[in-house]
C-alpha cells in the first residue's frame, strides 16, 4: 500500500487499470474505488469491504453520456439528473449489464453516483470506465471522513487489499448522498397499458362522498356473490383520483367498522367484518414492480378463499389479476379526472338550462367507469 | 440485561442488541438507506428477502455488540437475557419471518420471548441512548405527546407513562411519509422521494410578495395549495388525500407552462410547507387540549430537518421539552427501538407465555401493546 498526499492522476489511473483498489476522497466521504468493469478488481473490493453476498455497489461516471451507456435512463432518472445535478445523489436505474458481476443488484439495477467532484471525474475520464464509489469503510463501520478513522476499523487483512491511498486530510462534513430508485417508473412496469372496458357503466362524481357512494352501490350490485366466488375490485386511476376513497365506501357498505386507510406502505391491510367470517382485503400495487409481487402476497389463495379484494393501481399487476378471470368476479373500476373540455361543455349545458350560477366544472369532478372484462 | 431484538415489519430486515435503553448494536439491511445499500427498494419478494438476510443481520448485530468476544457459538447462551420481536403493525408475510426466527432462538437457547409493537418502538425510540453515553435519560416527564410519522404511520400518541398510551389522532388516508414520497414521485423524482423532496425544497426561491415574511419556509412556499383539515383540527384526524389531489392538478397545470428546475424546487417546498402546516396545527391543538409536558418525535419523517425546526419552535414557545432519536438509524425502521421497548416490558414481566401462541398482528395498535 502506498499513501500519497495529493491526487496524482496518472498514478491513480495506472493502479485502477491494473485492477488495483484506491482509497480516494470525494465531496462526501472517502471511497474505495476499483474499475467497475474489472471482475477481478470487484472481487477484491467485496473482500475488502467484508460484504455479504449480493449487495450491489454504486458507480461513478463522467456524466450523462457514460451513464446512458450503462443504464436505461427513463424520464424519472433524466428528471432527477437534470434537477439535482451535481447531487450528491445516487440514482438507481435498470442496468445494461456492462459492468462486472457483483456491481448491479440481484434484480439487475445499477446505482449511479452523480458527482462533479473534480478528482473523481478526472479519474473516470482518464480511465474511460466507471469506478465504484462505495464508501471506504468496512460494512457496518462508521463512514470515513479521515484516513486515520478508516484505518482504525480495518483489519490487517483488509488493509492488504489496498493498493493506493490518497490522503487529503479530513473531508468537511457534507450530507451523504441520497439514494433514489427510478425503476418503478420504468416502461416495462407501465407497459401493461390501458385497461379497456367493454359494456362499461359511467357515472360522474362531484365529491368524495359521491365516490364513496359509487363504492357502496357497486357492493350492493355484487354482494350476492359473496362467499360463492372471490370478488375483486381492480381500481385504476391517477394519483389522488380517489381509489382509497372508493374503497372506504365499499368497506362501509360491507359493514367494516374500522377506518380504511391507504395500504401503500404495508401493501396489504385486512379488515374483518364484525358479524361474519368474511374479510375485506385492501391491496396497493403502487410500490410493486411486477405481477410476481402480487402473487407473493398469496393472491391465488385469497381467490380460492373467496375473499373480497380491492386492489389499487391494479393496472400495474393486471396480468396476475387476469389469471383469475374464470374463478373470480373481477370488476375493473377506472377513476379519472374529468378533462377540462368536458367540464366546460357540461357547464355550458347547465347554463343553457338556466342554471347560470352553476360554476364551470369543479376540481372534484371525476368520471368513474366500471365493467367486467 | 441484554436483549436481542428483531424487526421485519416491512421492507427492512433489522436486528439489534440493547442493554436497558443503551444501544449496543443496531443493524439494518436497508433497501433504501443513505449508505447506497440499494437493491430495488420495492418489496420485491419481501418474504424471501427477509429469510435470506435475517441470519446474517442477527449475527452481525451480535458480533458488533460484543466485539471482544470471539466465541460466537455461545454469545446468546452467555450474554443475551431475552429475545424481542416485532409482532405488528406491518406486512403479514414479512412479520412472520422475524417472529419465526425469534421463536426458534428463544426455544433453542431457552430464553424468554418479548412481543413488541412497532409503533411503540418508534414512540420510545427517543429514550434510546448510544453505546458510549454516560447517562441514562431518566428525567422524562409525563404525559408526553409522541408524534410518530413514517411511511406507514402518522399518529399523535399521549404517553401517560411508558406502556400506557392513548391515540389522539391518526391519519384517515395516507401517512405523512407516504404523502411526501408520493409528491416526489408525482414530480417525476423516483422513489422513495421524501428525502429528495426535502433537499429540493431547500432550493426554493422566495416569491417577492412573501419576501417580508419572517419564517423562511413559508416565504419559500410559492404555490397555492390547501392546508389539510384547516379549521377542523378539533376532529383530531390527519388527512393527506386532498392535498395530494390538489398537488396532482397543480403539477399538470404547471407542466403546461413549463416545468423547469426552479418550478420543481418551488413545488416541492409548497407541498412540504402545507403538509407540515397541517402537522403544526394538529400539534398546537393537542397541546391546547392536553397537559403535555414533553414532546417526542419518532419515525422516518423525524429525520426531516424542516419539520424538526417547526416543531422545535412550537415546543420552545410552549416551554415543552422536545426529544428526538439520537441517530438517523433510530428514525427509520430499526430493531434497537424494539429492544428499548422490550426492556420496559421485561421490567413489567410481560413475557410471551406460550411460544406457540405468539402471532403476527398486521394491524396491531399501540393501545393494545400492553395487557
Amino acid at each position: 500500500m502506498e499513501i500519497i498526499k495529493t491526487g496524482n492522476l496518472e498514478k491513480v489511473v495506472d493502479v485502477l487499470k491494473n485492477g488495483g483498489l484506491v482509497i480516494m476522497p470525494t465531496e462526501t466521504v472517502y471511497i474505495a474505488a476499483v474499475d467497475a468493469t474489472n471482475e477481478r478488481a470487484v472481487k477484491k473490493l467485496v473482500k475488502y469491504k467484508n460484504r455479504p453476498f449480493g449487495k450491489p455497489f454504486s458507480v461513478g461516471t463522467t456524466g450523462l453520456e457514460m451513464m446512458k451507456k450503462h443504464v436505461e435512463m427513463n424520464e424519472a432518472a433524466e428528471n432527477l439528473y437534470k434537477t439535482f445535478y451535481p447531487g450528491p445523489i445516487t440514482i438507481v436505474c435498470q442496468g445494461k449489464h456492462k459492468v462486472s458481476p457483483g456491481i448491479e443488484s440481484e434484480i439487475g439495477t445499477l446505482g449511479i453516483f452523480v458527482t462533479d467532484h473534480k478528482l473523481t471525474i478526472d479519474v473516470i475520464k482518464k480511465l474511460g470506465k466507471p469506478i465504484t464509489t462505495t464508501s471506504a469503510n468496512s460494512s457496518y463501520k462508521p463512514r470515513p471522513f479521515k484516513i486515520s478513522n478508516l484505518f482504525k476499523y480495518l483489519s490487517k487483512k483488509q488493509k492488504a487489499y489496498i493498493d493506493l491511498v490518497i490522503d487529503v486530510g479530513e473531508i468537511p462534513f457534507h450530507e451523504a448522498s441520497t439514494v433514489i430508485d427510478t425503476t418503478l417508473d420504468d416502461p416495462a412496469v407501465l407497459r401493461q397499458g390501458e385497461i379497456k372496458l367493454k359494456n362499461k357503466v359511467e357515472v360522474l362524481s362531484r365529491s368524495e362522498e359521491a365516490t364513496q357512494n359509487t363504492g357502496k352501490e357497486l357492493w350492493q350490485k355484487y354482494e350476492k356473490h359473496q362467499g360463492q366466488r372471490a370478488i375483486v375490485f381492480a381500481l385504476v386511476g391517477p394519483m389522488g383520483a380517489g381509489k382509497t376513497v372508493f374503497t372506504k365506501g365499499l368497506a362501509k357498505a360491507m359493514g367494516v367498522k374500522e377506518e380504511v386507510v391507504s395500504p401503500t406502505y404495508d401493501l396489504e391491510l385486512d379488515y374483518r367484518l364484525p358479524t361474519t367470517n368474511y374479510k375485506l382485503i385492501h391491496i396497493d400495487a403502487w410500490r410493486m414492480s411486477s405481477d410476481s409481487e402480487l402473487a407473493e402476497l398469496d393472491f391465488a389463495k385469497k381467490i380460492t378463499d373467496k375473499s373480497v379484494i380491492a386492489v389499487e393501481w391494479a393496472d400495474r399487476v393486471a396480468e396476475e389479476i387476469r389469471k383469475h378471470n374464470e374463478e373470480a368476479i373481477i370488476v375493473w373500476v377506472k377513476i379519472k379526472y374529468l378533462p377540462r373540455r368536458l367540464r366546460l361543455a357540461e357547464s355550458r349545458l347547465r347554463r343553457a338550462k338556466g342554471r347560470s350560477r352553476a360554476k364551470a366544472g369543479k376540481d372534484n369532478d371525476r368520471l368513474i367507469s366500471w365493467g367486467v372484462i | 440485561m441484554k436483549i436481542l431484538a428483531i424487526d421485519t415489519s416491512c421492507d427492512e430486515t433489522a436486528a439489534a442488541v440493547t442493554e436497558g435503553t443503551k444501544v449496543l448494536s443496531n443493524i439494518i439491511w436497508s433497501q433504501a438507506s443513505l449508505h447506497a445499500k440499494f437493491g430495488g427498494i420495492y418489496p420485491s419478494l419481501a418474504k424471501r428477502q427477509h429469510e435470506e438476510r435475517i441470519d446474517f443481520v442477527i449475527e452481525k448485530a451480535l458480533k458488533s455488540a460484543f466485539p471482544k468476544i470471539t466465541n460466537h457459538q455461545s454469545l446468546i447462551t452467555n450474554h443475551i437475557t431475552a429475545i424481542a420481536v416485532t409482532i405488528g403493525p406491518g406486512l403479514a408475510i414479512a412479520l412472520e419471518v422475524g417472529i419465526k426466527k425469534a421463536k426458534e432462538l428463544a426455544k433453542k437457547y431457552n430464553k424468554p420471548l418479548i412481543a413488541v409493537n412497532h409503533v411503540e418502538g418508534h414512540t420510545l425510540s427517543v429514550l434510546a441512548r448510544s453505546r458510549n453515553s454516560k447517562f441514562q435519560i431518566t428525567n422524562y416527564k409525563f404525559p408526553a405527546l409522541a408524534f410518530v410519522a413514517s411511511g406507514g404511520t402518522t399518529q399523535l400518541i399521549l404517553v401517560k407513562e411508558v406502556g400506557v398510551y392513548e391515540i389522539i389522532a391518526q391519519t384517515s388516508d395516507d401517512a405523512l411519509g407516504e404523502a411526501l414520497d408520493k409528491a416526489a414521485r408525482m414530480l417525476g423524482l423516483g422513489y422513495p422521494g421524501g428525502a429528495i423532496l426535502e433537499k429540493m425544497a431547500r432550493l426554493a426561491k422566495a416569491p417577492a410578495e412573501r419576501a417580508h415574511l419572517h419564517d423562511v419556509s413559508s416565504r419559500q412556499a410559492h404555490y397555492n395549495l390547501p392546508v389539510p383539515m384547516i379549521g377542523q383540527e378539533n376532529k383530531f384526524k390527519f388527512s393527506y388525500s386532498g392535498l395530494k389531489t390538489a398537488f396532482y392538478k397543480l403539477i399538470e397545470l404547471t407542466k403546461k407552462k413549463g416545468l423547469g428546475k426552479q418550478q420543481i424546487y418551488d413545488l416541492a417546498a409548497s407541498f412540504q410547507d402545507k403538509a407540515f402546516q397541517h402537522v403544526e396545527r394538529m400539534i398546537k391543538k393537542t397541546i391546547e387540549e392536553y397537559p403535555v409536558k414533553e414532546f417526542w418525535f419518532g419515525g422516518g419523517v423525524s429525520a426531516n430537518i424542516e419539520l424538526r425546526k417547526r416543531i422545535r419552535n412550537i415546543c420552545k414557545n410552549q416551554g415543552i421539552t422536545m426529544r428526538l432519536p439520537y441517530s438517523k438509524k433510530l428514525c427509520t425502521d430499526n430493531a434497537a427501538m424494539i429492544g428499548v421497548v422490550a426492556y420496559f416490558k421485561a421490567q413489567r414481566k410481560e413475557f410471551v407465555k406460550d411460544f406457540e401462541k405468539i402471532e403476527r398482528v398486521p394491524r396491531a395498535k399501540i393501545i393494545d401493546a400492553s395487557p
